[in-house]
């Protein structure tokens, strides 16, 4: 037989805060045992199927669904013409509009892949071959199918995102040397490799919602105002999620036909959508361009930016994406000024995508600097490093911490960049041109309220519980070595519990905010518990401890004893037994002390009201990276590979090393997919995406990813979280598709400003 | 009317039965007949590997495999590959100790595909492994652990391989 | 997909017998079969299972020729040594095609019958018009976004690009299909779409491919397939090319010289022209720059996909040169 060693698994100190624990849930995932949304044995569930329209504006005129209606297993066919009685929720900031009724599936089509219609039936083979017999007569609309469409505006100027100090348009006629370019980001997508999809069911007036969410408080808020029920009657249930990255943060108009569904037929319905509807069923990045402008003295100090700014939005709502975002605080300059617009296409609005804003504006600045740089004969790190802003000019604020130099230089050194030739086409492998490249990239530090229960159990268990979610960035493992370690507990004695909108709610996972949020909530209810525990110790009338007279105590692995060591000394189980108590529960909050009324909780929990940006306090408080990329470009056939890359990252102290290094590596990976690879088609014709699958939508396979590096340069910062830590899930993407185009313009001497650089822009 | 058929599936050496429609594919038949919901669906067209389950100890995508298709075969999905005992398979586990995942989705798909893509011989280099490894995408972005787990758990049961030998 | 019966056939002869029905269609791997039922564009009443006829999934190498059978699959002829040895572009075009769990489902004989990725001729809800799905209904690559588009072998009704990369390895050294009842060499059994696109291949209807045959060669011995993708692995090509060459005695002539290209054609695309003017020529840089030019002779671009005419004669380029040695 075969014997496999056990591995050691490190140290104790791996259950600890800082302690590299491997992935707390992970042994569910690795055994097909973790359960996601559509896998929940629901009884009697129907299947619907959506069908999306295939034009890009226009009225539907009428649905034929006769045949759908006749074919076997049919129990519904919902369209435009069925009033589902739904109102308008509220937005991510609470607020609602009064009265106004919600239609999933709309009359008016104001995009190609606009759910119109939803066929359910027994099973999803039978739904999906009846949605191919729904036949929709539109009366087709003039379109505007992207921003390069001939009749799209210039845009709609956004002016609370307008940001100008000194005189940068003076200061740039006035600077030696000047350079100006276009970058331009496609449209761009998500694809969690789980789909999105939902199963719902009420109960009476219950609904229970089983989705994938990285923010079930807020999605329940969502699909309680849509049906008007009361919030507590909804229940989300999200323990797995499949990968989100910006697209599950929401709940969409297909959930509420599924809820729809079900309330009409009385049973459970489930609703897959399919690979090719994820495409348009939800936004992804928007497609950008932006014309950057910089000033320099001869000697390479930076005089002014002027950064001028579009994305593409929907024809029904603007939805910014900020290419202005990194643009004022990467650098020092005294003259800046940066406006943005909006351009109405007829799509799906666009949404959050991995480092939202601040990703394709650091496509952009991180571009300029190094056209600046050659134009300057400069060494693109000497110039960033001459360039480094002691202080956020936007807002006048010191840094709360900023650690970027380290990452600059620590960076440099770890991937040799003192070797690098400075002219373009100077190195080279065969057939091979080899480049290097730098880019550099932040995101805000976003706080919110959130709220946690522990419970210690006469069975020796500890839960800590919480709504928020895992997926995939490590919560599971981080709250349960922040109980472990503020309890006084083994990580072996805790479980988490996460993922339900039932439960004490929290911060959204997103924009980074989670871990943070989170950890300092959990934080702040394991000391309670700690506290209470010793206090009870101390004061219960049949504690043992009573009489020691001690005034604390301490817990440490699981045992409560004198902190001199002398006296008694038991486990928690123990102590609850001679207390006479099954457990011991203690749920906080970070909401302020006169923030604690339950509305203030619900609307902490269910809207983005209470979220505080990166400069509400006294400095300005930011994650940091250095990207360091070599790239080698095949001459003939313009292929760019990226064959190594160092990263250096300032994201705070690092609450478990080998969870974020799997997340920093995970946003690299994606943005090397978004600088060589992504980027969806639009038909001009109809505004159809073609490549609507992973097939033509292409995202990086392993063989397109190196050994990829990655460093921590940060230091504990205490005004970002309670625990030290700033985010890390967004900003590993930030600056990776600049590092690797101006490692495409080192190797090839060929700059490409628009994305993704394809071979045919090489050739 | 709808044509359903009877079917006896050979599923990690346990004999299921079966009655679907001839178009239900091995994927949809896991997961939504035999409550063998392991094996996941990314795309459901053949182009992410989340499906990625062994026939006849194949790897195989099951959504575009139907489930008539494998009677008499002998299928393997990611909750057969651990000891009878619960022991994890040397792939599993180095998935662990490496984090060769996220958010787990793709994950059986990865595991299923890093046992066939060892047992093949396609573990011989870390290229090889990435090539080999390339019909399981992974959005998350775990492809460095992947490649390690999969050199790792390749060495570990080569070791035990030979132990056995000996 | 649409609701069908399921048979297996236990003998070829079945299977022809079945395959004569009208809406019938024959099963081995399904890759390409359900992919497509999934997207609509296949609707058949009847699935004819062939995957479990015994014998068919032979694979054997002699002196003068490589026999496959229909049902080997294209992992197992990747993997085999004499193949590597002795026809190693067919080799490396199968395991440069897919994914391995493809590879593993997908046979030799269904392989010769994949159909275009053109995203149009995928997604008939939304592209009504499309000669290859109903003919005489238009096409509505023309006009759209064609970056993937062939530019080569192409008509007014058709510029969707044969997607597939074994059968440019079998075009390139004059393997033969066997259907039972005729044998037709592999650049013949596939057809450019001229005004009936929908016609693919000559294969008619009760027939079924039965195997291939590809006679040796000095060529196929001494021969690579290059494939050049967005991708580094499982994607199409953007261009590709299955060389062998053969050199005289005085390892400088070219004696006999193999060209065909993937990723640019309707079809599997032998470049005749290129053999043609490498022959009896030393293998020089200039000669076999002008020699690859040639490749693309006759070549239209359709908007987004005029880089593959620029790329594909640098893709013919190279493998010859790494061939002759020149690399």
């Amino acid at each position: 037989m075969t014997i496999i060693e056990p591995r050691k698994h490190g140290s104790a100190a791996d259950g600890r805060v800082g302690g590299r624990l491997s992935r707390f849930e992970g042994e569910l995932k690795i055994t097909g045992n973790a359960t996601y949304a559509l896998e929940y044995p629901v009884e009697n569930v129907a299947h619907a199927v959506l069908v999306q329209s295939t034009i890009a504006a226009g009225r539907v005129v009428s649905v034929d669904a006769s045949k759908a209606l006749a074919a076997p297993g049919v129990l519904l066919v919902l369209t435009p013409e069925d009033d589902l009685g739904l109102m308008t929720a509220a937005d991510w900031f609470g607020n609602r509009p009064e009265n106004q009724p919600f239609h999933p599936l709309p009359k008016v089509v104001r995009y190609n892949g606009e759910s119109i219609v939803a066929v359910i039936a027994e099973s999803r083979e039978q739904a999906g071959e009846a949605a191919k017999l729904i036949r929709i007569t539109y009366e087709e609309a003039p379109a505007v199918a992207d921003m390069d469409d001939p009749k799209a505006s210039e845009g709609k100027l956004l002016d609370a995102m307008t940001v100008e100090w000194g005189d940068a348009e003076k200061a740039l006629a006035a600077s030696p040397v000047r350079i100006e370019a276009e970058y331009r980001t496609p449209r761009e997508y998500h694809v969690a490799m789980e789909p999105h999809g939902l199963t719902a069911g009420w109960d009476g007036e219950q609904l229970t919602v089983w989705e994938p969410s990285q923010w079930t408080h807020g999605m329940a808020r969502n699909y309680a105002e849509w049906f008007g029920i009361p919030l507590d009657n909804v229940r989300i249930v999200s323990p797995f999620i499949g990968g989100g990255f910006g697209s599950k943060g929401v709940a969409l108009p297909y959930g509420a036909v599924a809820v729809a569904a079900a309330k009409k037929l009385g049973r459970p319905v489930r609703l897959a959508v399919t690979r090719p509807q994820n495409f348009t069923s939800y936004g992804g990045r928007a497609a950008t361009r932006q014309t950057i402008s910089l000033g320099a003295s001869k000697d390479g100090v930076l005089l002014a930016i002027v950064h001028r700014g579009a994305s593409e939005t929907s024809v029904y709502m603007d939805y910014p994406e900020q290419t202005g975002a990194a643009t004022p605080i990467l650098y020092k300059v005294e003259n800046f000024s940066s406006q943005s617009r909006v351009v109405p296409v007829n799509a799906v609005t666009p949404g959050a995508l991995r480092g939202p804003g601040k990703n394709p504006s650091a496509y952009g600045i991180e571009s300029a600097i190094e056209e600046l740089a050659y134009k300057l004969a400069m060494d693109p790190l000497e110039l960033r490093l001459k360039n480094y802003a002691d202080h956020d000019y936007q807002s006048g604020k010191p840094w709360s911490t900023r650690r970027l130099r380290e990452a600059l230089t620590e960076g440099a050194e770890a991937f040799g960049w003192a070797r690098r030739s400075h002219e373009p086409r100077s190195m080279r492998d065969g057939k091979s041109l080899i480049g290097w490249g730098i880019g550099c990239g932040t995101f805000p530090v976003i706080r919110a309220p959130s709220s946690a229960m522990i419970r210690v159990l006469k069975n020796g268990r500890v839960e800590v519980v919480s709504g928020a979610i895992d997926m995939g960035q490590g919560t599971y493992t981080i709250l349960a070595q922040t109980a472990a370690e503020a309890l006084g507990v083994s990580i072996e004695q805790v479980d988490v519990v996460l993922g339900d909108s039932r439960l004490p709610g929290s911060a959204i996972a997103g924009g980074s905010m989670l871990a943070g949020s989170i950890t300092g909530a959990v934080h702040k209810t394991a000391n309670a518990a700690r506290e209470e525990i010793i206090g009870l110790a101390l004061n219960d009338p049949n504690s043992p401890f009573r009489d020691t007279g001690a005034n604390t105590l301490v817990v440490s692995e699981g045992r409560i004893s004198v902190a001199s060591g002398d006296g008694p000394s038991m486990t928690l189980p123990e102590l609850l037994s001679v207390l006479g108590r099954d457990e011991l529960e203690v749920t906080r909050n970070t909401l302020p002390d006169d923030a604690q009324s339950a509305s203030d909780r619900m609307n902490a929990w269910t809207s983005m009201g209470r979220v505080q940006g990166p400069t509400m306090g006294d400095t300005s408080m930011h994650s940091w990276c250095a990207h360091f990329v070599e790239v080698r470009v095949d001459e003939d056939f313009g292929t760019v590979r990226v064959s190594r890359m160092v990263s250096a990252f300032d994201c705070g102290r690092l609450y478990n090393p080998k969870m974020v290094e799997s997340q920093w590596r995970g946003g690299i990976i994606m943005g090397i997919g978004q600088a060589l690879l992504e980027e969806g088609l639009v038909d001009p014709r109809n505004a159809r995406t073609i490549n609507n699958n992973v097939g033509d939508y292409l995202v990086p396979t392993n063989s397109d990813i190196p050994d990829i590096q990655v460093i921590s340069v940060g230091v504990p910062d205490y005004e970002a979280s309670a625990l030290g830590g700033k985010g890390v899930g967004e900003v590993g993407i930030v600056g990776v598709a600049p590092a690797i185009a101006n490692a495409v313009f080192h190797a090839t001497g060929k700059r490409v400003r628009d994305l993704p650089i394809t071979l045919e822009k090489l050739m | 009317m709808p044509r359903t058929i009877h079917l006896t599936l050979d599923i990690n050496g346990k004999a299921h039965p079966l009655d679907v429609e001839p178009r239900v594919t091995l994927l949809d038949a896991l997961r939504e007949h035999l409550d063998l919901t392991g094996t996941k669906k990314g795309c459901d067209q053949g182009q992410c590997g989340a499906c990625t389950c062994h026939v006849d100890g194949e790897r195989v995508l099951s959504c575009l495999t139907l489930a008539a298709q494998v009677e008499g075969r002998q299928v393997t999905t990611i909750e057969g590959i651990a000891g009878d005992d619960g022991t994890l398979h040397a792939v599993q586990k180095a998935f662990l100790e490496h984090d060769a995942f996220q958010c787990g989705y793709c994950t059986p798909g990865q595991i299923m595909s890093a046992v066939a893509c060892i047992r093949e011989g396609h573990a011989g280099s870390d290229a090889e492994i990435r090539e080999y490894m390339s019909g399981n995408l992974c959005r998350c972005g775990a492809y460095n652990s992947i490649v390690a787990a999969v050199r790792d758990a390749a060495t570990t049961i080569a070791a035990g391989q030979k132990a056995e030998a000996a | 997909m649409r609701d069908f019966s399921y048979t297996r056939a236990t003998t070829i002869e079945d299977a022809r017998q079945a395959a004569l029905q009208a809406g019938s269609a024959i099963l081995a791997g399904g890759t390409t079969l359900l992919d497509l039922a999934k997207c609509g564009v296949n609707e058949p009443d009847e699935l004819i299972d062939i995957s479990h006829i015994r014998g068919l999934d032979g694979i054997s190498v002699g002196e003068s020729e490589a026999s496959i059978g229909a049902l080997a699959k294209m992992s197992a002829v990747a993997d085999h040594p004499l193949i590597l040895k002795v026809y190693p572009a067919v080799a490396q075009s199968l395991s440069l095609a897919a994914s391995q769990q493809l590879r593993n489902m997908a046979t030799i004989g269904g392989n010769l019958l994949q159909r275009t990725r053109c995203p149009y001729f995928r997604d008939p809800a939304t592209f009504s018009a499309c000669n290859k799905r109903e003919p005489g209904s238009g096409c509505s690559a023309l006009g759209g976004v064609t970056r993937n588009h062939a530019v080569l072998g192409t008509s007014e009704s058709c510029i969707a690009t044969y997607p597939g990369d074994l059968a440019v390895a079998l075009v390139a050294f004059d393997a033969v299909v066997d259907l039972g009842s005729r044998s037709v060499p592999v650049e013949e059994f596939f057809l450019e779409p001229g005004d009936r696109p929908e016609r693919e291949t000559v294969i008619a209807p009760g027939e079924v491919i039965i195997g291939i045959s590809i006679p040796a060669s000095a060529a196929a011995r001494n021969s690579t397939y290059l494939k050049v993708r967005d991708r580094q692995s499982y994607e199409f090509a953007a261009a590709s090319v299955a060389v062998g060459l053969e050199l005289e005695a005085d390892g400088r002539i070219v004696k006999d010289v193999r060209i065909a290209l993937g990723g640019v054609a309707t079809k599997p695309w032998r470049a005749r022209a290129v053999e043609q003017a490498l022959v009896g020529k030393a293998l020089t840089e200039e000669v076999i720059l002008s020699a690859a030019r040639l490749s693309m002779e006759g070549a239209v671009a359709h908007g987004g996909n005029h880089y593959k005419i620029e790329l594909a004669p640098r893709v013919v380029a190279r493998a010859l040169r790494t061939l002759g040695g020149l690399a």
